[in-house]
C-alpha cells in the first residue's frame, strides 16, 4: 500500500450525478473509507457521501465538550428499554462523529481480533433465552488473511515489525494490578496509533487528546490515511455536509443510487451502479427505513424483517480505582492497555462470551458527566476531588443479540431536515448484566490489589460501539446481508459498516470493520469485473 | 377578552439575593470545601444566562428558589450544610432540581480554574503531549511487564 503525505483538506474531482458507474458511498468512516480506497485503488470510481464536515487536525480543539459539541452526531435520537442509557442519556443512546472520517476521528485504536469461537456463538455458546445467536456465514480463517492487510493499513502495534506503545501511567496501575490477581495477558496493544513514525505519520506525543480528533495524526482514521490515498488514484469524489435521505431503486428493484440533501438544502440524485451505506448502525438502519416504497413497504432490504433487529452495543461498563498517591491519568495514550484474560468464553462464570479489561481515561468535564450520571452530593465530589489520584478502566464484552433490541423510525419526532429520528429500544440481557457484574467484581479486586482506597462502578456510556441492524446470515430469512455484506434482496446494495456483525464479539469493532471491508471491495471489484454489477 | 399587562411581570431571577441563594443551592449539591465562591458564581451565572432564552428553566427556578427556602422550615441561607443537603435530598428528582444538577454538572467542572483545583492539566501547555514529560512519571509501582498480546492466544 502506498504512503502519502496529504495533510490537511483534500479536494477531489467532481462526477457526474447521472454517472451510472460509480459505486455510490454512504458515510466515509472505517467502514466507508476503506471500501472507497480499495475500491479507488483498483480503478472502479467512487461517491462518497458524508453528512458531516471536512474538518482536519488544525481544526481540532483539545478540550472535551467544545470537542463533542464540533464533532459529535448531535441529531435527536429518542430510547427505550430497561437499559440505563434511557434514563442516563435518553437522547444521547451513542455517540458517534458526524465529520469526514466518521467516528474513527474519535476512536481510540483497541484493535483485538475476533476469535474463532466468536463467528460461531449458536453454535459454541448453545441456546440461550431471548437470545437471538446466529452463527456467522463465515469463520475466522476466512477473515484471518484481511486482518493481516488491515493491521498493516492501520499501523498497528505488536505486529509487523512495530513495537508496543510504552506504558503510562493509567496502566502501570492496570497492569500491576492485573498481574497481582495472576492475569497474564498485559498489553499496551494491539493499537493503530503509531508507536513509532509509520505511513508518512509521526509517532504519539502522548497528549491524552484520543477522543476529540488527534492533532498530531499519529492515529489512523481514514480522515488522515484511506481518504487521502484514494484522492491520489483520481477516483475519489468526496461530498461533505451531503446527508443521504433514500436509497432509490429500479423497476426490477435494483438499487439505482440515492436521494440527498446538500449544504444548503438543496435535494440531488446521484445515480450509481451499486450502493454502499456505511452510516454507523442506527443511520445505517434508519437510512434502510427510510428507503421504503411500494415495492419495498417495510423498508429497503428488509423481506426478513430484520432491518433494525439485533442492535448490539457491547457489554461496557468502568471501573474508577482511587488511591493515595497521584496517578495523572490522563497524560498519555488513553486506552493504551488491555487485560485479555476474561475475554475467553468460559461459562463457569456464569455467563456466555467473554469481555476485555482495557484502560480509559476521562479529563475532569466528562469525568463529572459520565462517572455516576445522576450523582450529586459529598459522595460525587469526593470521587472528582480524587481526580488526581484516579485509574480508570473500561470494560468491553460481548451482548447478547435480541429481537426487540432495535432501532426503528420515531414518527412522532423529525430531524432539522424533516426526517423521522431514529428510536433505539434496548434492553439489558441476564447474560449482559451477570457478564458487567463479574467485570465491576474483578475490575474492582484489580485496583484494591495495588492498594486503591475505594473503586467505583460507573454504568454504560452513551454506546461507541454500534453493531448488528443489518446482521450477516446464510440464510435470507435470518438476516439482512450475506457473506460480502450484500443484501438478499437487492444484490447491488451493501452494508459496509458494524451493522452487519451477526454477532458482536468482545473485540472492540473497527479492525474487524475494515478487515470486512477491504474483503468487501474485492468482492465488489471482482463482480464488476465479470459484468455482474 | 382581557388585555395582557403592558408590563411582564418583574423576573426575581436578577436580583443579588436569587443569584446569591442559587450559589448556595450550587454549593450544597456539589460541596468542595476547597473551592473558593468564584467557579459555583460563574456556573450560576450560566444557568442564570440560559434562563432568560428558556421560558421553562426561568419559571421553574422562579419557583424552585423559593421553595428551597420553606422546605427546610428555615431560609436555606441560615440553614448548616446537614440542613441544606436534606432539603437537596427531599427535592431530588424534581424538575427544577435536575435543571440545576445537569447544569451545574457541566457548569461547575468545565473551567479552567475548576481544573486546577482537582489537578486537571488538560492540554500539555505547548500542545506538544507528555512525551518526555511525565506521561510515565508514576513512581510508586514497579515497571509492569508488556506481554505480546499475539502469544499464547487466549482461545477458548
Ligand atoms: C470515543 C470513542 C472511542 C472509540 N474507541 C474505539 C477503539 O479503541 N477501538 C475500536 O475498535 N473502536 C472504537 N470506537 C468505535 C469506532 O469509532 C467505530 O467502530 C467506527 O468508527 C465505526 O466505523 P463506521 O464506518 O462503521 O461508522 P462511523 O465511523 O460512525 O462513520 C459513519 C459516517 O457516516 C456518516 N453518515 C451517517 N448517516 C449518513 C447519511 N444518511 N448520509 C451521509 N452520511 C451519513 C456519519 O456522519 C459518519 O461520518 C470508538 C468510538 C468512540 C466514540
Amino acid at each position: 500500500m502506498s504512503t502519502v503525505q496529504i495533510r490537511g483538506r483534500f479536494d477531489t474531482p467532481t462526477f457526474a450525478e447521472d454517472d451510472e458507474d460509480v459505486v455510490v458511498i454512504v458515510g466515509s468512516g472505517p467502514g466507508g473509507g476503506t471500501l472507497a480506497h480499495e475500491l479507488c485503488e483498483r480503478g472502479i470510481r467512487c461517491v462518497v457521501l458524508e453528512a458531516g464536515p471536512h474538518l482536519t487536525a488544525e481544526d481540532y480543539v483539545q478540550d472535551e465538550w467544545e470537542a463533542f459539541n464540533q464533532m459529535a452526531w448531535l441529531d435527536p435520537r429518542t430510547t427505550s428499554g430497561s437499559f440505563r442509557l434511557a434514563k442516563d442519556f435518553p437522547n444521547l443512546p451513542a455517540w458517534t462523529v458526524k465529520a469526514v472520517g466518521g467516528t474513527a476521528t474519535h476512536w481510540a485504536g483497541a484493535t483485538p481480533r475476533f476469535k474463532a469461537h466468536e463467528f460461531q456463538t449458536a453454535t459454541r455458546y448453545g441456546a440461550i433465552d431471548g437470545a437471538t445467536l446466529l452463527d456467522w456465514p463465515i469463520g475466522l480463517e476466512d477473515l484471518e488473511p484481511y486482518y493481516d492487510r488491515a493491521e498493516e493499513k492501520m499501523g498497528v502495534t505488536h505486529v509487523g515489525g512495530r513495537p508496543p506503545l510504552p506504558a503510562n501511567n493509567n496502566f502501570k496501575v492496570m497492569g500491576n494490578g492485573a498481574k497481582e490477581l495472576g492475569y497474564r495477558h498485559i498489553a499496551t496493544g494491539p493499537y493503530a496509533t503509531n508507536s513509532a513514525p509509520f505511513d508518512g505519520r509521526p509517532a504519539t506525543v502522548q497528549d491524552g487528546f484520543n477522543f476529540q480528533g488527534d492533532k498530531q495524526e499519529a492515529k489512523w482514521s481514514p480522515l488522515v490515511s484511506e481518504l487521502p490515498k484514494a484522492v491520489r488514484t483520481g477516483n475519489l469524489d468526496l461530498r461533505a455536509g451531503c446527508h443521504v435521505v433514500q436509497i432509490t431503486h429500479d423497476a426490477r428493484g435494483r438499487a439505482d443510487g440515492v436521494l440527498y440533501l446538500d449544504e444548503e438544502g438543496g435535494l440531488h440524485k446521484q445515480r450509481g451502479r451499486a450502493v454502499c451505506v456505511a452510516g454507523n448502525a442506527i443511520e445505517t438502519a434508519r437510512l434502510l427505513l427510510l428507503s421504503d416504497s411500494p415495492l419495498f413497504p417495510d423498508g429497503l432490504a428488509n423481506s426478513s424483517g430484520q432491518v433494525g433487529r439485533n442492535y448490539m452495543r457491547h457489554l461496557t461498563a468502568s471501573v474508577y480505582g482511587r488511591f493515595d498517591r497521584e496517578v495523572k491519568m490522563w497524560r498519555g495514550e488513553t486506552m493504551a492497555g488491555v487485560v485479555a484474560d476474561e475475554s475467553r468464553h468460559d461459562t463457569d462464570r456464569g455467563f456466555a462470551g467473554g469481555y476485555y479489561m482495557q484502560l480509559i481515561s476521562l479529563g475532569v468535564p466528562f469525568l463529572a458527566a459520565f462517572v455516576e450520571p445522576g450523582g450529586w452530593g459529598p459522595d460525587f465530589t469526593a470521587t472528582m476531588d480524587a481526580y488526581s489520584s484516579t485509574a480508570g478502566m473500561w470494560l468491553v464484552g460481548e451482548d447478547m443479540p435480541q429481537a426487540d433490541n432495535r432501532v426503528t423510525l420515531n414518527q412522532g419526532m423529525t430531524d432539522a431536515h424533516g426526517l423521522p429520528v431514529p428510536h433505539v429500544h434496548f434492553d439489558d440481557h441476564p447474560n449482559d448484566v451477570a457478564m458487567r457484574e463479574h467485570g465491576w467484581t474483578q475490575g474492582t479486586k484489580l485496583y484494591e490489589a495495588v492498594g486503591a482506597t475505594n473503586v467505583h462502578r460507573t454504568p454504560p456510556y452513551p454506546s461507541t460501539h454500534n453493531l448488528g441492524t443489518c446482521r450477516m446470515s446464510a440464510r435470507p430469512e435470518d438476516g439482512v446481508v450475506n457473506e460480502w455484506g450484500r443484501a438478499h434482496d437487492v444484490p447491488n446494495l451493501f452494508v459496509s459498516d458494524g451493522s452487519q456483525f451477526t454477532t458482536g464479539a468482545a473485540a472492540n469493532p473497527t479492525l474487524t470493520i475494515v478487515a470486512l471491508g477491504i474483503r468487501q471491495a474485492e468482492h465488489i471489484a471482482a463482480e464488476i469485473g465479470r459484468g455482474a454489477l | 377578552m382581557a388585555t395582557t399587562p403592558s408590563t411582564p411581570v418583574a423576573t426575581t431571577l436578577t436580583s443579588p439575593a436569587s443569584r446569591e441563594l442559587l450559589k448556595d443551592v450550587a454549593r450544597a449539591m456539589f460541596p468542595h470545601p476547597s473551592f473558593p465562591d468564584a467557579p459555583y458564581e460563574r456556573a450560576v451565572g450560566t444557568i442564570l444566562e440560559a434562563a432568560e432564552a428558556d421560558v421553562r428553566l426561568r419559571a421553574q427556578l422562579e419557583q424552585g428558589l423559593r421553595d428551597v427556602d420553606v422546605v427546610g422550615g428555615s431560609p436555606f441561607a441560615e440553614l448548616d450544610d446537614a440542613a441544606r443537603l436534606a432539603v437537596l435530598r427531599r427535592i431530588e428528582g424534581t424538575a427544577f432540581f435536575e435543571h440545576v444538577r445537569t447544569r451545574l454538572v457541566t457548569g461547575l467542572y468545565d473551567q479552567k480554574p475548576v481544573w486546577d483545583l482537582l489537578g486537571y492539566e488538560g492540554s500539555c501547555p505547548d500542545g506538544n503531549g507528555y512525551l518526555g514529560r511525565g506521561f510515565d512519571d508514576l513512581d510508586w509501582l514497579p515497571e509492569p511487564q508488556i506481554v505480546d498480546p499475539h502469544r499464547d492466544e487466549i482461545v477458548r
